[in-house]
Protein backbone atom coordinates (compact mmCIF):
# COMPACT_ATOMS: atom_id res chain seq x y z
CA UNK A 1 0.00 0.00 0.00
CA UNK A 2 1.61 3.21 -1.05
CA UNK A 3 -0.77 6.04 -1.65
CA UNK A 4 -3.38 7.30 0.73
CA UNK A 5 -6.30 6.17 -1.40
CA UNK A 6 -5.14 2.55 -1.27
CA UNK A 7 -4.63 2.82 2.42
CA UNK A 8 -8.09 4.25 2.89
CA UNK A 9 -9.70 1.44 0.88
CA UNK A 10 -7.89 -1.21 2.87
CA UNK A 11 -8.75 0.49 6.13
CA UNK A 12 -12.45 0.51 5.22
CA UNK A 13 -12.28 -3.23 4.65
CA UNK A 14 -10.63 -3.77 8.00
CA UNK A 15 -13.14 -1.61 9.86
CA UNK A 16 -16.09 -3.43 8.35
CA UNK A 17 -14.61 -6.86 8.96
CA UNK A 18 -13.31 -6.26 12.46
CA UNK A 19 -16.12 -4.16 13.91
CA UNK A 20 -19.07 -4.86 11.61
CA UNK A 21 -19.40 -1.17 10.88
CA UNK A 22 -21.89 -0.16 8.20
CA UNK A 23 -19.69 0.81 5.21
CA UNK A 24 -21.95 3.78 4.46
CA UNK A 25 -20.86 5.36 7.74
CA UNK A 26 -17.16 5.31 6.92
CA UNK A 27 -15.69 8.47 5.46
CA UNK A 28 -12.39 10.31 5.88
CA UNK A 29 -13.95 12.76 8.33
CA UNK A 30 -15.72 10.10 10.37
CA UNK A 31 -14.72 10.24 14.01
CA UNK A 32 -13.70 6.79 15.20
CA UNK A 33 -15.20 7.17 18.62
CA UNK A 34 -18.36 9.20 18.13
CA UNK A 35 -19.35 8.20 14.59
CA UNK A 36 -18.09 4.63 14.32
CA UNK A 37 -18.55 3.46 17.92
CA UNK A 38 -14.95 2.29 18.29
CA UNK A 39 -13.74 2.31 21.87
CA UNK A 40 -10.20 2.20 23.21
CA UNK A 41 -10.22 -1.59 23.46
CA UNK A 42 -11.24 -1.80 19.81
CA UNK A 43 -8.41 0.63 19.01
CA UNK A 44 -5.92 -1.86 20.45
CA UNK A 45 -7.38 -4.64 18.29
CA UNK A 46 -7.25 -2.34 15.27
CA UNK A 47 -3.56 -1.62 15.77
CA UNK A 48 -2.86 -5.35 16.08
CA UNK A 49 -4.70 -6.00 12.84
CA UNK A 50 -2.85 -3.20 11.06
CA UNK A 51 0.45 -4.66 12.24
CA UNK A 52 -0.55 -8.00 10.73
CA UNK A 53 -1.55 -6.48 7.43
CA UNK A 54 1.39 -4.14 6.96
CA UNK A 55 3.96 -6.46 8.47
CA UNK A 56 5.44 -3.41 10.15
CA UNK A 57 6.08 -2.77 13.79
CA UNK A 58 3.42 -0.25 14.76
CA UNK A 59 3.52 1.28 18.20
CA UNK A 60 0.19 1.89 19.86
CA UNK A 61 1.44 5.34 20.89
CA UNK A 62 1.48 6.40 17.24
CA UNK A 63 -2.28 6.15 17.30
CA UNK A 64 -2.95 7.91 20.60
CA UNK A 65 -3.73 11.19 18.86
CA UNK A 66 -5.86 9.63 16.18
CA UNK A 67 -9.48 10.75 16.09
CA UNK A 68 -10.77 10.44 12.53
CA UNK A 69 -10.42 7.90 9.74
CA UNK A 70 -8.26 10.41 7.92
CA UNK A 71 -5.91 10.57 10.92
CA UNK A 72 -5.46 6.80 10.71
CA UNK A 73 -4.80 6.95 6.96
CA UNK A 74 -2.20 9.69 7.37
CA UNK A 75 -0.47 8.01 10.29
CA UNK A 76 -0.26 4.76 8.37
CA UNK A 77 0.95 6.54 5.26
CA UNK A 78 3.76 8.19 7.23
CA UNK A 79 4.74 4.94 8.90
CA UNK A 80 4.83 2.94 5.68
CA UNK A 81 6.71 5.53 3.69
CA UNK A 82 9.09 6.52 6.46
CA UNK A 83 10.58 3.04 6.64
CA UNK A 84 10.75 2.78 2.85
CA UNK A 85 12.73 6.02 2.55
CA UNK B 1 -57.87 -0.36 52.29
CA UNK B 2 -59.89 2.84 52.59
CA UNK B 3 -58.63 6.24 51.47
CA UNK B 4 -57.66 7.34 54.97
CA UNK B 5 -55.73 4.15 55.58
CA UNK B 6 -53.94 4.57 52.29
CA UNK B 7 -53.17 8.19 53.07
CA UNK B 8 -51.73 7.36 56.47
CA UNK B 9 -49.75 4.51 54.95
CA UNK B 10 -48.38 6.83 52.28
CA UNK B 11 -47.51 9.50 54.79
CA UNK B 12 -45.73 7.00 56.98
CA UNK B 13 -43.71 5.70 54.04
CA UNK B 14 -42.62 9.21 53.08
CA UNK B 15 -41.20 9.62 56.56
CA UNK B 16 -39.74 6.12 56.57
CA UNK B 17 -38.09 6.69 53.18
CA UNK B 18 -36.47 9.92 54.32
CA UNK B 19 -35.33 8.17 57.46
CA UNK B 20 -33.87 5.33 55.40
CA UNK B 21 -31.81 7.68 53.25
CA UNK B 22 -30.52 9.37 56.39
CA UNK B 23 -29.62 6.07 58.01
CA UNK B 24 -27.85 4.88 54.89
CA UNK B 25 -25.83 8.04 54.49
CA UNK B 26 -24.98 8.57 58.13
CA UNK B 27 -24.33 4.88 58.63
CA UNK B 28 -21.82 4.93 55.80
CA UNK B 29 -20.01 7.91 57.26
CA UNK B 30 -19.99 6.43 60.77
CA UNK B 31 -18.62 3.16 59.50
CA UNK B 32 -15.85 5.01 57.72
CA UNK B 33 -14.89 6.57 61.03
CA UNK B 34 -15.14 3.48 63.19
CA UNK B 35 -15.62 0.03 61.69
CA UNK B 36 -13.34 0.23 58.68
CA UNK B 37 -10.33 1.77 60.46
CA UNK B 38 -10.72 -0.86 63.19
CA UNK B 39 -10.70 -3.61 60.60
CA UNK B 40 -7.53 -2.18 59.11
CA UNK B 41 -5.99 -2.19 62.54
CA UNK B 42 -6.78 -5.89 62.97
CA UNK B 43 -5.60 -6.80 59.50
CA UNK B 44 -2.32 -4.92 59.85
CA UNK B 45 -0.40 -4.56 56.63
CA UNK B 46 -2.49 -7.09 54.76
CA UNK B 47 -4.40 -4.80 52.41
CA UNK B 48 -6.23 -7.67 50.79
CA UNK B 49 -7.52 -8.91 54.14
CA UNK B 50 -8.68 -5.39 55.01
CA UNK B 51 -10.55 -5.20 51.73
CA UNK B 52 -12.21 -8.57 52.28
CA UNK B 53 -13.17 -7.71 55.83
CA UNK B 54 -14.54 -4.35 54.70
CA UNK B 55 -16.60 -6.07 52.01
CA UNK B 56 -18.10 -8.31 54.65
CA UNK B 57 -18.84 -5.31 56.84
CA UNK B 58 -20.59 -3.54 53.97
CA UNK B 59 -22.49 -6.76 53.23
CA UNK B 60 -23.80 -7.10 56.79
CA UNK B 61 -24.62 -3.41 57.16
CA UNK B 62 -26.55 -3.37 53.88
CA UNK B 63 -28.33 -6.57 54.83
CA UNK B 64 -29.43 -4.81 58.01
CA UNK B 65 -30.45 -1.76 55.99
CA UNK B 66 -32.73 -3.83 53.77
CA UNK B 67 -34.21 -5.56 56.80
CA UNK B 68 -34.87 -2.09 58.22
CA UNK B 69 -36.67 -0.87 55.10
CA UNK B 70 -38.81 -3.98 55.08
CA UNK B 71 -39.61 -3.59 58.79
CA UNK B 72 -40.83 -0.04 58.36
CA UNK B 73 -42.98 -1.13 55.46
CA UNK B 74 -41.29 0.63 52.55
CA UNK B 75 -40.59 -2.50 50.57
CA UNK B 76 -40.82 -6.25 50.26
CA UNK B 77 -38.32 -8.37 48.41
CA UNK B 78 -37.43 -11.83 47.14
CA UNK B 79 -34.40 -13.53 45.62
CA UNK B 80 -34.44 -16.54 43.34
CA UNK B 81 -31.33 -18.57 42.65
CA UNK B 82 -29.48 -17.03 45.61
CA UNK B 83 -27.11 -19.99 45.85
CA UNK B 84 -25.82 -19.22 42.36
CA UNK B 85 -24.54 -15.87 43.64
CA UNK B 86 -22.29 -17.56 46.17
CA UNK B 87 -20.18 -19.55 43.69
CA UNK B 88 -16.67 -18.10 43.50
CA UNK B 89 -15.07 -16.70 40.35
CA UNK B 90 -18.33 -15.62 38.77
CA UNK B 91 -18.84 -12.57 36.57
CA UNK B 92 -22.24 -11.39 37.75
CA UNK B 93 -24.11 -9.07 35.44
CA UNK B 94 -27.30 -7.30 36.39
CA UNK B 95 -29.63 -4.76 34.89
CA UNK B 96 -30.02 -1.51 36.78
CA UNK B 97 -33.49 -0.11 37.25
CA UNK B 98 -33.12 1.61 40.61
CA UNK B 99 -30.82 3.17 43.21
CA UNK B 100 -31.13 0.13 45.46
CA UNK B 101 -29.76 -2.40 43.00
CA UNK B 102 -26.20 -2.45 44.23
CA UNK B 103 -27.36 -2.46 47.87
CA UNK B 104 -29.54 -5.52 47.27
CA UNK B 105 -26.89 -7.37 45.33
CA UNK B 106 -24.15 -6.79 47.90
CA UNK B 107 -26.55 -7.76 50.68
CA UNK B 108 -26.75 -11.21 49.08
CA UNK B 109 -22.98 -11.68 48.63
CA UNK B 110 -20.54 -11.43 51.57
CA UNK B 111 -17.49 -10.96 49.36
CA UNK B 112 -17.58 -9.60 45.86
CA UNK B 113 -15.68 -7.02 43.85
CA UNK B 114 -17.83 -4.48 42.11
CA UNK B 115 -17.29 -2.03 39.28
CA UNK B 116 -18.88 1.32 40.02
CA UNK B 117 -19.10 4.56 38.13
CA UNK B 118 -16.50 7.07 39.33
CA UNK B 119 -19.25 9.37 40.67
CA UNK B 120 -19.97 6.82 43.41
CA UNK B 121 -16.46 7.27 44.78
CA UNK B 122 -17.06 11.03 44.95
CA UNK B 123 -20.49 10.76 46.60
CA UNK B 124 -19.94 11.74 50.25
CA UNK B 125 -22.13 8.94 51.62
CA UNK B 126 -21.14 6.13 49.31
CA UNK B 127 -17.45 6.77 49.04
CA UNK B 128 -16.55 5.44 52.48
CA UNK B 129 -18.00 1.95 52.02
CA UNK B 130 -17.16 1.87 48.29
CA UNK B 131 -13.49 2.71 48.68
CA UNK B 132 -12.89 0.53 51.76
CA UNK B 133 -14.55 -2.38 49.99
CA UNK B 134 -12.23 -1.76 47.05
CA UNK B 135 -14.94 -1.18 44.47
CA UNK B 136 -13.36 -0.52 41.11
CA UNK B 137 -14.06 2.72 39.22
CA UNK B 138 -14.62 2.07 35.52
CA UNK B 139 -11.78 4.25 34.32
CA UNK B 140 -9.11 3.29 31.80
CA UNK B 141 -10.61 0.35 29.90
CA UNK B 142 -7.38 -1.54 29.23
CA UNK B 143 -6.34 -1.47 32.86
CA UNK B 144 -9.87 -2.38 33.89
CA UNK B 145 -10.00 -5.45 31.68
CA UNK B 146 -6.59 -6.56 32.91
CA UNK B 147 -7.44 -6.05 36.59
CA UNK B 148 -10.84 -7.68 36.28
CA UNK B 149 -9.56 -10.71 34.36
CA UNK B 150 -6.93 -11.21 37.01
CA UNK B 151 -9.30 -10.99 39.95
CA UNK B 152 -11.71 -13.42 38.28
CA UNK B 153 -8.95 -15.90 37.56
CA UNK B 154 -7.90 -15.68 41.20
CA UNK B 155 -11.36 -16.96 42.08
CA UNK B 156 -13.04 -13.76 43.18
CA UNK B 157 -16.48 -12.87 41.93
CA UNK B 158 -17.10 -9.60 40.14
CA UNK B 159 -20.34 -7.65 39.94
CA UNK B 160 -21.07 -5.34 37.01
CA UNK B 161 -23.93 -3.21 35.79
CA UNK B 162 -23.17 -2.92 32.07
CA UNK B 163 -25.67 -0.13 31.51
CA UNK B 164 -23.23 2.08 33.40
CA UNK B 165 -26.12 3.96 34.95
CA UNK B 166 -29.76 3.38 35.81
CA UNK B 167 -32.11 2.39 32.99
CA UNK B 168 -34.09 5.29 31.60
CA UNK B 169 -37.70 4.23 32.17
CA UNK B 170 -39.54 3.57 28.95
CA UNK B 171 -36.26 3.38 27.06
CA UNK B 172 -34.74 0.12 25.80
CA UNK B 173 -31.86 -1.28 27.79
CA UNK B 174 -28.49 -0.13 26.42
CA UNK B 175 -25.30 -1.70 27.62
CA UNK B 176 -21.68 -0.71 27.28
CA UNK B 177 -19.31 -3.28 25.82
CA UNK B 178 -17.01 -3.41 28.84
CA UNK B 179 -18.75 -6.34 30.52
CA UNK B 180 -18.59 -8.44 27.37
CA UNK B 181 -14.93 -7.50 26.85
CA UNK B 182 -14.06 -8.53 30.40
CA UNK B 183 -15.98 -11.79 30.15
CA UNK B 184 -14.28 -12.69 26.86
CA UNK B 185 -10.81 -11.66 28.06
CA UNK B 186 -11.14 -13.59 31.32
CA UNK B 187 -12.84 -16.52 29.55
CA UNK B 188 -15.53 -16.89 32.21
CA UNK B 189 -19.23 -17.55 32.16
CA UNK B 190 -21.67 -14.72 32.82
CA UNK B 191 -24.19 -15.05 35.63
CA UNK B 192 -27.17 -12.85 34.67
CA UNK B 193 -29.27 -11.36 37.47
CA UNK B 194 -32.56 -9.71 36.56
CA UNK B 195 -33.67 -7.00 38.94
CA UNK B 196 -37.16 -5.57 38.89
CA UNK B 197 -38.86 -3.02 41.12
CA UNK B 198 -42.67 -2.90 41.15
CA UNK B 199 -44.06 -0.26 41.22
CA UNK B 200 -41.02 1.49 39.80
CA UNK B 201 -39.23 3.85 42.14
CA UNK B 202 -35.83 5.41 42.69
CA UNK B 203 -35.32 5.37 38.94
CA UNK B 204 -33.50 7.92 36.87
CA UNK B 205 -36.69 9.83 36.17
CA UNK B 206 -38.01 10.19 39.70
CA UNK B 207 -36.83 12.26 42.66
CA UNK B 208 -36.25 10.26 45.83
CA UNK B 209 -39.28 11.77 47.53
CA UNK B 210 -41.68 10.65 44.79
CA UNK B 211 -42.81 7.68 46.82
CA UNK B 212 -44.83 5.02 44.99
CA UNK B 213 -48.48 4.48 45.83
CA UNK B 214 -47.73 1.29 47.75
CA UNK B 215 -44.70 -0.51 49.24
CA UNK B 216 -42.55 -1.57 46.34
CA UNK B 217 -41.47 -5.12 45.68
CA UNK B 218 -37.91 -5.88 44.61
CA UNK B 219 -37.23 -9.15 42.81
CA UNK B 220 -33.77 -10.48 42.03
CA UNK B 221 -33.48 -13.56 39.85
CA UNK B 222 -30.10 -15.21 39.27
CA UNK B 223 -30.47 -17.35 36.18
CA UNK B 224 -28.28 -20.18 34.85
CA UNK B 225 -24.75 -19.10 33.94
CA UNK B 226 -24.27 -18.18 30.33
CA UNK B 227 -21.28 -19.48 28.38
CA UNK B 228 -19.81 -17.22 25.71
CA UNK B 229 -17.91 -19.79 23.64
CA UNK B 230 -20.47 -19.77 20.85
CA UNK B 231 -19.84 -16.06 20.25
CA UNK B 232 -16.22 -16.84 19.41
CA UNK B 233 -17.01 -19.60 16.96
CA UNK B 234 -16.33 -19.20 13.28
CA UNK B 235 -13.15 -17.30 14.07
CA UNK B 236 -15.02 -14.17 15.11
CA UNK B 237 -12.71 -11.42 16.31
CA UNK B 238 -12.86 -10.40 19.94
CA UNK B 239 -14.21 -7.02 18.92
CA UNK B 240 -17.07 -8.55 16.96
CA UNK B 241 -17.79 -11.08 19.68
CA UNK B 242 -17.96 -8.31 22.27
CA UNK B 243 -20.54 -6.50 20.16
CA UNK B 244 -22.64 -9.63 19.69
CA UNK B 245 -22.47 -10.55 23.37
CA UNK B 246 -23.54 -7.03 24.34
CA UNK B 247 -26.49 -7.13 21.94
CA UNK B 248 -27.44 -10.54 23.27
CA UNK B 249 -27.34 -9.26 26.85
CA UNK B 250 -29.45 -6.21 25.98
CA UNK B 251 -32.11 -8.45 24.43
CA UNK B 252 -31.88 -10.94 27.25
CA UNK B 253 -32.39 -8.39 29.99
CA UNK B 254 -35.07 -6.46 28.15
CA UNK B 255 -37.05 -9.65 27.78
CA UNK B 256 -36.39 -11.07 31.25
CA UNK B 257 -37.11 -7.77 33.02
CA UNK B 258 -40.40 -7.38 31.15
CA UNK B 259 -41.44 -10.95 31.89
CA UNK B 260 -40.47 -10.66 35.54
CA UNK B 261 -42.29 -7.35 35.93
CA UNK B 262 -45.44 -8.76 34.38
CA UNK B 263 -45.28 -11.83 36.57
CA UNK B 264 -44.79 -9.81 39.77
CA UNK B 265 -47.60 -7.43 38.84
CA UNK B 266 -49.93 -10.34 38.24
CA UNK B 267 -48.99 -11.85 41.58
CA UNK B 268 -49.24 -8.79 43.82
CA UNK B 269 -52.08 -7.46 41.81
CA UNK B 270 -53.66 -4.14 41.08
CA UNK B 271 -50.79 -2.46 39.26
CA UNK B 272 -50.47 -2.00 35.52
CA UNK B 273 -47.05 -3.13 34.23
CA UNK B 274 -44.65 -0.39 33.09
CA UNK B 275 -44.40 -0.43 29.31
CA UNK B 276 -40.88 -1.30 28.23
Amino acid sequence: MQNQQEIYEKLREVLVELFEIDPAKISLQANLYTDLDIDSIDAVDLVIKLKEITGKKIQAEEFKQVRTVNDVVETLHNLLNASAA
Amino acid sequence: MNRLGQGIGYGWRVIATGLSFAIFGIGGVLMSLTVFPLLRLFCGSDARATKRASQRAVHYSWRFFIWFMKSVGILTWEVRGAERLLQPGRLIIANHPSLLDVVFMISRMPMVDCIVKPAILRNPFMRGPASWAGYIPNGDPERLIEDCSRTLREGNSLLMFPEGTRTSPGQPIQMKRGAAQIALAAEVEILPVTITVVPTTLTKSEAWYQIPSRPFHVTLTAAEPLSLTRFLQGGASRATAARHVTEYLEDYFTQSAAAQTAEVCARIGGIAPMPV
